[in-house]
């Protein structure tokens, strides 16, 4: 077991090294600089723009970019070009920002897909289930900012609340019970719209698995014995077809960075999706970089605990 | 026994119906999913209207979409000229404004048909490059998969590893970079999002056809001696397909969506290319001047990619033997 | 079924969990009532954070606003642009002139050249009628011994690579004997008026050769490169104008350290050091030194004339306590830092820049970053504690997101667009302002593209662009036409240049005049080649983009191909602009309030990199642009600036556009707010000032709990 763990790392660790080195090469070899080093202000001077460009070792060789990038970063030194604050800081704590939103909806899509999903498998066929299969593509066919802005604007217009940023501006001065409920509003449209996506995918896996599960032959076993129908399908059936959902567990993780770069502009909600795009409209190297391989080794991280749990879950496979 | 048997026989094959080609037999499960055909029809409408997109708004100008007309700026849909003001050559060729008109003036149903042809060429032009690296690599993967690389590892392993580590990378983010890094250009964004789309393939076509190698008809096959090539093309490729087939119809809706995403961001295919993305992304900061601006692209990408992926289970689940039979 | 009930009860309770937190949130209506400290909390939303809070170091405007709050410079302008003293009382400008004693001149007479001799015919001289104006400027004059200085000089050498490379070689300069004279006033003229006495060509040949030392190894061509700068570097006559000020006693900065001269050497000083990378070293390198007289007195002496220099002293005031070199030593100890680091440490790296310092009506509170930056007002404030307690700065990156805050009251106060202000006059909740500001919008051509060098042909384009519809339509009329490089609102702008008129026939007729035949698919021709360019700008501004679209309609109209792009701002730059690879570019410029226009217009300035990039070149206005930026006197200096302006636009180097209205939606309920002396108040609508600021006054701003009644 730990053997296996131990190479599985030892793996991704090669991988993310490599996932780095292309990254690196990518976003240095790409035209444009970052743009400390051509501001908009009129008074920049050549002298002080090769200056800038020496600084931030602009004008070096592409593999002592890289030494340099990789030790900063071990130092913990590496500093946005942006303000010259330390990029691990930066993204630790856009990362706390990012979490909630992340639970929120990772939570809202498990609860709502789960039942959706084995309502739609059991009434095969049936009105519920060509409806929520409808629904479910509806969903994903939308362009998120699309509905995001209808909702917004319904919610502004309509109930006259702010339902931008992390939390209502100017609410230093309530109690504690308000200010946490402010919060908590401020997560509901942000973590439903980015939900909406995984709830419609989610819940035709989980159809699609019940499916597969029940025309098992342990299942026709069960429900031959005569079995009542909830026994059979959420003792018997639901327990197999969650297997492989344990292992998306996993998988979800590297959502915290990508998955989010339009919800966060929209809502203005300052976590790594925000962090990301607002890096790379200023060019900031060291952020973007970062950023990408942290995203890399979150998805690294996530198949390697989903490789892991499995291993635990189902006894048919051995971790060798 | 004879005469007695025959006429039983006959009868047997009178009540078997033909044998159905497994195009028949195709065509026989996919009509029977009635959303699938209502969408393949707005599909086959949409290429229509994409490619009269292109001839009646760049070869034959039937439809300028580039007059601009300041007096007739935010005209909401249906609405008429100011016929008095405007001149009389830059008057909109139906004598409407079908869609409404946006902040300059321009004909909305104009820029709508020229974007259509764009966004929908996006969308192929970005899944045809990832099907093809992905079919190759899969191929490559697959057929040739044991031959041994400097001693140190197979063909297989090398590139089922650079899958992985193409697969590890945040592919929207990563997009994003590297669109805005590059200058600007509609070929940047088709192939930057066609080359960060090719892993799901690869992994299919690999996987379908090392399942294949081993079925008896390959197997026969290569005992007959047949030539490398014959294999791979008349026998693996065809069949190795169907997934193929699903995965483009459904890379094709995820790619619009994904450059109607960049287009919100800022980084999508710039003037003086309309596309339904830019278009949607230019109507937001008027949605309570002008909602039309917002909703009508909006809702045809909508369309477009729900027909896509209908169109997309439509196919996997007439390709799919297995669930078929059920 | 447990699992089923909790299957179907977990989202259930979720969603109403979600959904009830609807009740604990404020609503415009009743933001302030629950919370009275909203009242005097202001938010204003930006669409970018700020990068660095030091007045020396920020270069972008979210910055500079925060910054205007927190610091605060020796002036600033007043209601009519006029200068005014904040933590300076009191300025004076005088001059000190320098003269070589040039051994190898002669006199007109022809006498020989000595120190004591000059200043003698001079000081005779000034007895005479013909120099009164001269004589009542000049306060004394003596012989300054020689001296002997050493300077680098910056040259150009081979690189390895053989590419040019700069470099630097250290020299040794034996200055002569010189008279030194103390003026009252500055006079660019000074030494022009004293040629009838020196001679005329007195100024001429100075055998530079003979006073300057090189160390050794050095190529005759760098000797060369280095005599070709020595008069400019040494000049024969120096105009050293001088800048006294004298500075508010009494004030503090916001950790309760007093205000004093050495912080005005200080931040001068950390400007001009090399480690600090500061944008603001053009506006500093003119200085000399800058010396303390006393507590509260410093004299700026500058190296040569620059009467635009003295609106640099509008820059916030550093704290020399917080930042001098044993304050940055502590940073360093504190911060535990490596030692590469702190090799590299300056005031970039220093936490300063996220705590700002300084001496404002503001104190700075905390940034977080893309989220927010919160200032409190400053309670012992000079001039009187502000109206508002809280100010806060909101970082939402998104037109549509801010103006959706604005309508839920969790912002005060975004730049809101044309098309928006033309909706909120609509709404009797706000209220509006639109005033001038200093920034323009034009396009401008590469003068040096053969296509588009004639005057002629640009005033052609110029003409067929409809501007008056584009501002009524396009900007709501949040725009005025404008004919010249000033901003309107000053003194330097010309009224009397007329604007090009619309006039798409007369424009053809202009083009075809010049040879231009229509050709068969309606486009000009000329030699067989249409008549063809590229226009282009930058992503992210979407009012140019529609300037752009409206020219390229507008040109085909008379026959002219017009193609579009649109590049990332850095792209842009790099490799359209910097190396003036473009042929027309729309573009805006935010002005200062000096007539300075050197770094924008003078030939000199039109090489890779550097702003003239359209590559304007007309020697009469070279000549202007420099003796605008030496002259003095208001007056003649807007005399001037007049002809200037009347000259750039007989050249139409640019199609001036329009000069946007800058403009501020409010609550009704945010009044100016005046203190009596017995402490009562009495409430005024907010107005701009003459010159069109808005937030002039903003210090005396406040939210009421009702809209008032004016």
């Amino acid at each position: 077991m730990l053997a296996y763990i131990g190479r599985n790392i030892a793996l991704r660790v090669v991988l993310l090294f490599i996932v780095s080195v292309l990254i690196h090469g990518l976003i240095h070899l790409a035209p444009g600089e970052p743009s400390a080093v051509d501001p908009s202000n009129p008074r920049m001077k050549p002298q002080d723009i090769a200056k800038i460009r020496a600084a931030f070792h602009l004008d070096d060789p592409l593999y002592l970019q890289y030494v340099y990038w990789v030790r900063d970063l071990a130092r913990g030194e590496l500093k946005s070009f942006k303000d010259n604050q330390p990029v691990l800081g930066k993204i630790w704590r856009r990362f706390l920002n990012s979490l909630p939103l992340f639970i929120c909806s990772t939570l809202i899509v498990w609860t709502l897909a789960f039942p959706v999903g084995i309502q739609a498998a059991i009434r095969r066929g049936a009105v519920f289930d060509r409806s929520s299969t409808l629904v479910a593509y509806a969903l994903i066919s939308f362009p998120g900012f699309f509905l995001s802005y209808i909702m917004i604007l319904g919610v502004v217009e309509v109930f006259h609340v702010p339902v931008i940023g992390l939390r209502t501006f100017g609410m230093e001065g309530a109690t504690g019970a308000f200010q946490f409920m402010d919060r908590v509003w401020h997560l509901v449209l942000p973590s439903l719209l980015g939900a909406l996506g995984g709830i419609a995918i989610l819940s035709r896996y989980v159809r699609s698995q019940m499916l597969e599960v029940v025309s098992q032959d342990y299942v026709r076993t069960a429900k031959a014995k005569g079995l009542h129908q909830d026994v059979v399908i959420y003792r018997h059936a639901l327990r197999n077809a969650l297997l492989p959902f344990i292992t998306m567990f996993g998988l979800l993780i590297p959502g915290l960075v990508g998955g989010s770069v339009i919800f966060e502009t929209i809502f203005a909600w300052p976590g790594l999706g925000l962090l990301g795009y607002e890096a790379i409209l200023s060019r900031d190297f060291p952020v973007i970089l970062t950023l990408n391989v942290f995203g890399a080794m979150l998805t690294l991280l996530g198949t390697l605990v989903s490789d892991v749990l499995y291993g635990v879950a189902d006894p048919r496979i051995r971790l060798e | 026994m004879n005469t007695v048997n025959r006429p039983v026989a006959s009868v047997d094959a009178e009540k078997l119906p033909p044998p159905e080609t497994p195009w028949q037999e195709f065509i026989r499960v996919y009509k029977k999913d009635r959303l699938a055909v209502v969408s393949s029809i707005v599909l086959a409408i949409l290429v229509v209207v994409g490619i009269s997109g292109k001839v009646f708004t760049e070869w034959v100008v039937v439809f300028d979409a580039e007059v601009v007309r300041l007096p007739d700026k935010f005209l909401p849909p249906l609405s008429t000229p100011s016929v008095d003001i405007i001149p009389a050559p830059d008057l909109p060729q139906l004598g409407v404004y079908v869609f409404g008109t946006d902040e300059l003036g321009r004909d909305v149903f104009a820029r709508m048909l020229q974007g259509s042809f764009v966004s929908l060429s996006i969308g192929f032009v970005a899944v045809g490059i990832s099907v093809v690296v992905g079919i190759l690599l899969g191929g490559l993967a697959g057929f040739f998969g044991n031959i041994q690389l400097l001693k140190i590892m197979t063909v297989d392993t090398l590139i089922m590893r650079f899958t992985d580590v193409m697969l590890c990378i945040p592919t929207f983010f990563l997009i994003l970079t590297v669109v805005a890094l590059l200058p600007p250009s509609i070929y940047n964004i088709m192939i930057v999002i066609g080359l960060f789309g090719w892993m799901g393939t690869c992994r299919f076509v690999r996987a379908e056809i090392l399942a294949l190698r081993q079925q008896d008809f390959v197997v026969a096959a290569e005992a007959l001696g047949l030539p490398k090539a014959r294999i791979i093309f008349r026998h693996l490729v065809p069949n190795a397909l169907a997934p193929v087939l699903v995965s483009t119809t459904i890379g094709v809706a995820t790619a619009i969506l994904t450059e109607s995403g960049l287009s919100f961001l800022g980084f999508g295919v710039q003037p003086p290319y309309a596309t339904w993305g830019n278009i949607l992304t230019d109507g937001k900061g008027f949605i309570f001047d002008a909602p039309w601006l917002f909703v009508i692209p909006g809702m045809a990408i909508f369309v477009v990619v729900l027909a896509f992926n209908i169109v997309g289970e439509g196919l996997r689940e007439a390709l799919n033997p297995k669930l078929r039979r059920r | 079924m447990r699992l089923k009930r909790w299957l179907l009860l977990a989202p259930l309770l979720l969603t109403v969990f979600l959904l009830q937190s609807y009740f604990w949130v404020p609503t415009y209506e009743k933001q302030a009532t629950g919370n009275p400290k909203r009242l005097v909390t202001y938010i204003e939303g930006s669409i970018g954070d700020a990068k660095v809070l030091n007045p020396i170091l920020n270069a972008d405007s979210a910055s500079s606003n925060i910054v205007g709050h927190v610091f605060e410079g020796l002036l600033d302008l007043d209601e009519n642009l006029n200068l005014r003293g904040r933590l300076a009382t009191k300025w004076t400008l005088s001059e000190k002139a320098y003269l070589f004693v040039s051994p190898s001149n002669r006199f007109p007479d022809g006498t020989e050249v000595s120190g004591p001799r000059l200043v003698n015919r001079i000081r005779s001289a000034l007895q005479r009628a013909s120099f009164s104006v001269l004589a009542e400027n000049v306060k004394g004059m003596e012989v300054v011994p020689p001296t002997s200085l050493t300077q680098k000089i910056p040259i150009q050498e081979k690189g390895e690579d053989g590419k040019p490379k700069r470099g630097e070689v250290e020299i040794t300069f034996n200055m002569p004997e010189r008279v030194a004279f103390s003026l009252h006033q500055v006079d660019q003229d000074f030494f022009a008026r004293l040629m009838p006495v020196i001679g005329d060509r007195y100024l001429e040949n100075f055998p530079y050769e003979k006073f300057v030392q090189f160390p050794d190894g050095i190529t005759p061509e760098i000797k060369a490169q280095v005599r070709a700068q020595l008069s400019g570097i040494f000049p024969v006559a120096e105009h050293n104008p001088i800048i006294e000020f004298s500075l508010r006693k009494g004030v503090r900065f916001h950790d309760g350290h007093e205000f004093d001269a050495g912080d005005v050497k200080f931040t001068y000083e950390a400007i001009m050091n090399p480690n600090n990378l500061s944008p603001r070293t053009s506006d500093f390198e003119p200085i000399k030194f800058v010396k303390i007289l006393d507590s509260h007195k410093v004299q700026v002496v500058y190296k040569r004339l620059f009467s635009p220099a003295i609106n640099a002293w509008m820059m916030g005031i550093l704290p020399e306590h917080l930042l001098n070199k044993k304050a940055m030593q502590q940073e360093m100890e504190r911060r535990e830092l490596s030692d590469a680091a702190r090799e590299a440490f300056g005031m970039r790296d220093s936490q300063f820049n996220r705590h700002p310092v300084g001496s404002g009506s503001y104190r700075f509170v905390e940034w977080q970053s893309d989220e927010f930056i919160h200032l409190e007002r400053f309670e012992t404030y000079w001039e009187g504690p502000a109206e508002y307690h809280d100010f806060f700065m909101r970082i939402i990156p998104d037109f549509f997101t801010q103006e959706v805050e604005f309508h839920a009251g969790a912002v005060d106060d975004y730049s809101a667009q044309p098309h928006q202000v033309a909706r909120y006059k609509q709404d009797a909740q706000y209220q509006n302002f639109s005033s001038l500001g200093f920034g323009y919008t034009y396009i401008g051509y590469n003068n040096r593209r053969p296509l588009l060098s004639d005057p002629e042909v640009r005033r052609a384009l110029g003409m067929a662009i409809n501007v008056e519809e584009f501002i009524k339509y396009l900007l709501y009329g949040e725009g005025e036409r404008i004919t010249g490089p000033y901003p309107k609102n000053t003194q330097w702008n010309d009224p009397s240049v007329a604007p090009l008129p619309y006039d798409p026939e007369g424009a053809k007729a202009i083009l075809l005049k010049l040879g231009w035949e229509t050709n068969a698919d309606g486009w000009l021709e000329k030699d067989g080649k249409i008549f063809e360019f590229n226009l282009i700008t930058n992503n992210g501004n979407p009012i140019r983009k529609n300037i752009m679209i409206i020219a390229q309609n507008a040109w085909k109209k008379i026959g002219v191909k017009c193609n579009t792009q649109v590049f990332e701002w850095a792209v842009f730059l790099k490799d359209f602009v910097n190396t003036a690879q473009f042929d027309a570019v729309v573009l805006g410029w935010g002005m200062g309030v000096d007539p300075d226009l050197f770094q924008l217009w003078h030939s000199s300035e039109a090489g890779p990199q550097q702003l003239n990039f359209v590559g304007y070149n007309n020697p009469k206005a070279d000549d202007l642009i420099v003796r605008i930026r030496q002259e003095y006197d208001v007056a003649r200096q807007r005399d001037m600036a007049h002809q200037l302006h009347e000259q750039i636009y007989e050249d139409q180097p640019y199609t001036f556009l329009y000069a946007p209205l800058e403009t501020k939606v409010l609550d009704k309920k945010i009044v100016l707010v005046h203190r009596g002396e017995d402490g009562q108040e009495t409430y005024e609508k907010i107005y701009p000032t003459k010159t069109g600021n808005i937030s002039y006054y903003f210090k005396k701003w406040r939210k009421l709990e009702m809209t008032p009644n004016f």
